[in-house]
């Protein structure tokens, strides 16, 4: 079991009403699997992605991540576990832009104090898996969408995560775009990658193996 | 092992952060520049300030003994009052030698006024007579001489390298010959000595040593034994570890035996002030140097301060106004697995950067601005390429670093990866209130800095302007350079010289002439007991007409009338209030003094209006006078001036006709004027000063905070783009958008004037007590200062919002 969500409730309050944003939610995932999370705007989606990637806090209920009880652990720990076995990859694809294409692919393995001949080699590897050896040394602005959006996957493997989050990834990006990144996000998982992501296209949802719908932070029915 | 590895890793991100920090500067080229051009002015602001603060600070410093040499001062009491002096008798160096054995060495320095003959012109000169102790005590540079024997012989005399210049070229001046005149005739001195110029902050300033041996030349015998005559400055060198303190309980024995019957507990006290403190002590009169006085230090160390404040202030605005487009950065970081610290690092490190290539402008702009700092502040200050200068530097970077990065680092590196990733970044309400506090401020800084910009130049102005109570107009002041009994006879003959020259109005003879306070004091103890001082000056018959002085009872000395030479006295009103004369027309004068007062004139300034009127008395001739006082002091030798008014004309041909002239009566002696207007503006030298620098520091912080306003105003609009396109949208007028940005401005300039005013005010007031005469602070001048800071703003806010109030709505509402 990868992880756990047992009786999952997150909520605000708004002057005396308390509004529910994640509502009484259980869900397993096992390790190997693609996620799909549906649902309209509002529904939680995006809420309980950053549940899952311990990037936010819920109110109420346990969460257990390859056994480690999430709930109970501290910031430090926490963000610890989430740095090792997480990559995120996001609608806007959020590369930052003063750094080249390889520096925004090698940041993370500088923050996780990655020997320099060791983060030249995985870096190396990336682009060439990706084929964009070539890009390098651009700029997230001399990109188009979708090669962005593939740096933007490639800076969430370099870590070699267990899981990635992705949230709404193809949102951006034209059909053409949006089927390639799909492709790739089958190929990682038929490598053994775990694979969540949220999404609005029934067309992205059926590259996974299973899908949950939300609606206003409740499951909905599940397939 | 470990340790190597965690280095390495440090330097690697350290290289990171540096680039990012780099490629961030030079994507937003704007901000950078007002940012970096900010800082660089404070920088700039704050070297040259600090040069002048530590010159201020190190006067005197450069002797090696400076820790163990003193100047004797001392504090006479009578009666009811003190008379502190640093000008101290002849007798009392070697007295202290003689009686404390703890006394190493002593040294007196008596400044002289000594007429050199110099290719058949008589030229007056400056000179110090020194005991022969003055290298033993001072590390004054001899370039050529005997530092242990410094006069061989009497007639002996060491110039400073550029009095050498002058008078022997570039020629060896050493074993020379010159002709000088001390007291009643002319001698041959032989050089004997060159010495270096003395260093600017020294409180001994010399053109020439001469040996204290010659002062038989210039004094009686009974003078020089005298204890109520000062003369010039003591200067005492103490054994190692002794302080004067310890000394001060076997004072009142000395002096009792040196008094004899004259000595009184506690009448007669000397006290001893390190050298050190000498430049910066005004609660002690000045001796033969000015002083300063320390109030204009902090007055500058203050300005230096607050610009750098404002400047930094500047930063944290741009830094945090800027956030919203660090923020998704920051956001990303975080997820990738950042830490927080990490990321404070980074901004502080982007705050170092900008910082250093600001020290670096900031020191580009000192150095190019050197030359006009030194004219101002009339110093020749010099950049100092030492050790401390450097560390100087380095810690003003640390400083600045910080306290510009840190919190904006703190700020942007809180920024929660979920919010802001989504893009919901709302202006948080903290970060508001810091940035409102931060703009008022910097605009409360520059509006105090504006009110005090016009008081100053409104006292200046006043000081200008005041009725004298006499007429200061057109008046050139000829100094005749000889002694008082030599000089009568001189300005008398150049008197009847000019007044046959149409060009010259009036032409009266005088011991001193105006803006040479404080003329000469005079003091005597009455029948009571009880000390009386005051002024004194010797004129000619037709000097209080001449000079437009009001005559309020009685009548003013007459030419006609013989017995007016030495038997009259004219008095100020001040005068008849000290001794509370009634009826004084008519009376003999108070003390010892056998003259008939014969008017009172109404008080006029003859002193600088620091100080008020201080009561006056004037005869015709000077002997009968000094001779019954008790206490006779003078700042500078008595010479005859001849005050001379001309009438309205052509400035160069008045003096060609004055020169010409004296060519007819002193065809040998240097024709030597000074303009009175000129020589009245000099006594306010260090209020033009200040008022020069206040000026151009009002400017500058004005200008920092107005770039501030300018990089915040455009971010605001950036952020509210959308808004001010959806509101045109619905109609809004570009007026109307206008006045929406700039009410918070304007509301935050007049919270700024609200604090800037009483700060003023409290500075102002304190300033203007240094003066005796001094204008009201007004009202409207806050209301001058708040209205500029506003309209300054205004304007800059404007320019950028019609920009964007103008611009078409469909293309900012386009982007979402």
């Amino acid at each position: 079991m990868l992880l756990e969500l047992k009786n999952i409730y997150k909520w605000v309050n708004s002057g005396s009403r308390r509004i529910f944003l994640l509502k009484d939610i259980n869900l397993e995932v096992k390790e190997g699997e693609f996620m799909s999370i549906m649902g309209p705007s509002g529904s939680g989606k995006s809420t309980l992605l950053n549940v899952i990637g311990m990037l936010d806090h819920f109110n109420e209920g346990t969460y257990n991540f390859l056994n480690e009880p999430v709930h109970e652990l501290k910031e430090k720990h926490r963000a610890n576990l989430y740095k090792e076995y997480i990559g995120f990859v996001f609608q806007a694809y959020h590369l930052i832009d003063e750094l080249t294409v390889y520096e925004n692919i090698e940041t993370p393995l500088l923050y996780k104090n990655v020997k320099s001949s060791e983060r030249k080699a995985l870096v190396a590897d990336m682009l060439d898996r990706f084929n964009i050896v070539g890009k390098k040394d651009l700029f997230p602005q001399q990109l188009s969408g979708g090669q962005q959006q593939l740096v933007g996957i490639a800076r969430a493997l370099i870590s070699k995560p267990k899981l990635i989050l992705a949230d709404e990834p193809t949102g951006n990006l034209n059909s053409k775009q949006s089927e390639e990144i799909m492709e790739l996000f089958k190929d990682l998982n038929n490598e053994g990658v775990t694979i969540i992501q949220a999404t609005h296209s029934e067309m992205n949802a059926s590259y996974g193996s299973r899908t949950i719908h939300l609606l206003d932070g409740m499951r909905n029915r599940t397939n | 092992m470990n340790d190597s590895i965690t280095f390495k890793k440090r330097t690697i991100m350290i290289r990171n952060y540096f680039k990012i920090a780099l490629r961030n500067l030079l994507h937003n080229k704007g901000y950078t520049a007002i940012k970096i051009l900010g800082l660089a002015v404070g920088i700039m602001c704050c070297i040259l300030i600090m040069l002048f603060v530590s010159s201020e600070w190190s006067f005197d410093k450069f002797h090696s003994n400076a820790d163990r040499i003193y100047r004797v001062w001392q504090d006479e009491k009578y009666e009811d009052q003190n008379f502190v002096n640093t000008i101290t008798p002849i007798i009392m160096g070697p007295t202290l030698e003689a009686n404390i054995p703890e006394v190493e060495g002593m040294c007196r320095i008596l400044r002289v006024n000594p007429t050199v003959t110099y290719t058949q012109k008589d030229f007056t000169d400056q000179a110090l007579m020194v005991d022969t102790t003055f290298f033993k005590l001072f590390d004054f540079k001899l370039l050529e001489g005997n530092r242990a024997n410094p006069f061989p012989q009497i007639n002996t005399v060491i110039l400073s390298k550029t009095t050498a210049k002058k008078y022997f070229g570039n020629a060896s001046a050493l074993g020379k010959n010159l002709e000088m005149q001390l007291g009643n005739e002319k001698e041959q001195f032989i050089v004997t000595g060159i010495i270096e110029d003395a260093p600017e902050p020294s409180s001994i300033q010399y053109n020439m040593l001469i040996s204290y041996a010659n002062v038989g030349k210039l004094f009686s015998e009974g003078l020089q034994k005298s204890w109520f005559n000062v003369f010039g400055e003591t200067y005492v060198m103490l054994r190692e570890g002794i302080l004067p303190e310890q000394l001060y309980p076997k004072f009142p024995d000395m002096m009792k035996q040196a008094l004899g019957e004259n000595y009184e507990p506690g009448g007669f006290e000397v006290y001893l002030q390190p050298i050190t403190e000498i430049h910066l002590d005004n609660n002690l009169p000045q001796g033969l140097q000015p002083i300063s006085n320390p109030k204009y230090s902090y007055i500058l160390a203050t300005i230096g301060i607050l610009i750098l404040l404002v400047a930094c202030a500047n930063f944290v605005i741009l830094a945090i106004g800027h956030s919203s487009s660090r923020a998704r950065e920051v956001g990303v970081r975080k997820v990738m697995g950042a830490e927080r610290h990490q990321l404070i690092y980074q901004f502080m490190g982007e705050a170092f950067i900008v910082t250093c290539a600001s020290m670096i402008l900031g020191i580009g702009f000192s150095l190019a601005l050197l030359k006009p700092f030194n004219s101002i502040i009339n110093r020749e200050l010099a950049f100092p390429l030492n050790i401390s200068f450097v560390i100087f530097c380095l810690l003003l970077v640390l400083i600045i670093a910080f306290i510009s990065g840190f919190y904006p680092a703190i700020f942007l590196s809180k920024f929660n990866p979920v919010v802001v990733l989504k893009g919901k970044l709302s202006s948080k309400k903290g970060s508001g209130f810091l940035r409102q506090g931060l703009v008022i401020g910097q605009f409360a800084a520059s509006i105090a800095m504006i009110i005090c910009t016009i008081v100053i130049g409104q006292q200046i102005d006043y000081f200008k302007n005041k009725d004298l109570g006499y007429n200061k107009e057109q008046i050139i002041v000829v100094s005749t350079n000889l002694n008082r009994i030599e000089g009568a006879v001189l300005a008398e003959r150049y008197r009847t010289e000019l007044l046959k020259h149409p060009e010259v109005s009036e032409a009266t003879v005088s011991l001193y002439s105006f803006a040479e306070s404080p003329w000469i004091t005079l003091g005597f103890t009455n029948e009571m007991k009880a000390y009386r001082s005051f002024q004194y000056n010797s004129v000619d018959a037709n000097f209080i007409e001449a000079m437009d002085i009001e005559v309020k009872e009685g009548r003013a000395f007459n030419e006609q009338i013989t017995s007016d030479v030495t038997n009259a006295a004219v008095v100020n009103e001040a005068f008849v209030e000290l001794f509370g004369l009634k009826d004084p027309i008519g009376k003999k004068l108070p003390g010892p003094f056998q003259q008939e007062i014969i008017g009172v004139v109404k008080d006029f300034n003859f002193q600088s209006l620091h100080t008020p009127v201080s009561p006056l008395l004037m005869t015709m001739k000077p002997d009968s006078v000094f001779r019954k006082t008790e206490n006779i002091g003078m700042a500078f030798a008595p010479q005859p001036r001849i005050s001379v008014r001309m009438e309205a004309g052509g400035l160069s041909n008045n003096i060609k006709v004055l020169e010409e002239a004296w060519k007819q009566v002193a065809p040998n002696q240097d024709f030597v004027n000074t303009f009175l207007d000129a020589s009245i503006e000099a006594q306010y030298k260090a209020e033009a000063r200040t008022s020069t620098i206040v000026k151009i520091a009002s400017g500058l912080s004005i200008f920092i905070a107005t770039m501030g306003l300018f990089g915040l105003v455009t971010l605001i609009l950036s952020r509210r783009k959308k808004e001010i396109g959806i509101r045109k949208v619905l109609g809004a007028k570009v007026i109307s958008i206008i006045k929406l940005i700039s009410m918070d401005f304007a509301l935050l300039i007049l919270i700024a004037s609200i604090i800037a005013f009483p700060l003023a005010w409290w500075f102002m007031n304190d300033w203007l007590q240094e003066f005796a005469y001094k204008v009201d602070i007004k009202w409207w001048v806050f209301v001058l200062a708040s209205v500029a800071a506003i309209v300054i703003a205004l304007i800059t806010i404007s320019v950028q919002t019609v920009k964007t109030a103008l611009s078409n709505p469909v293309n900012s509402l386009r982007t979402e």
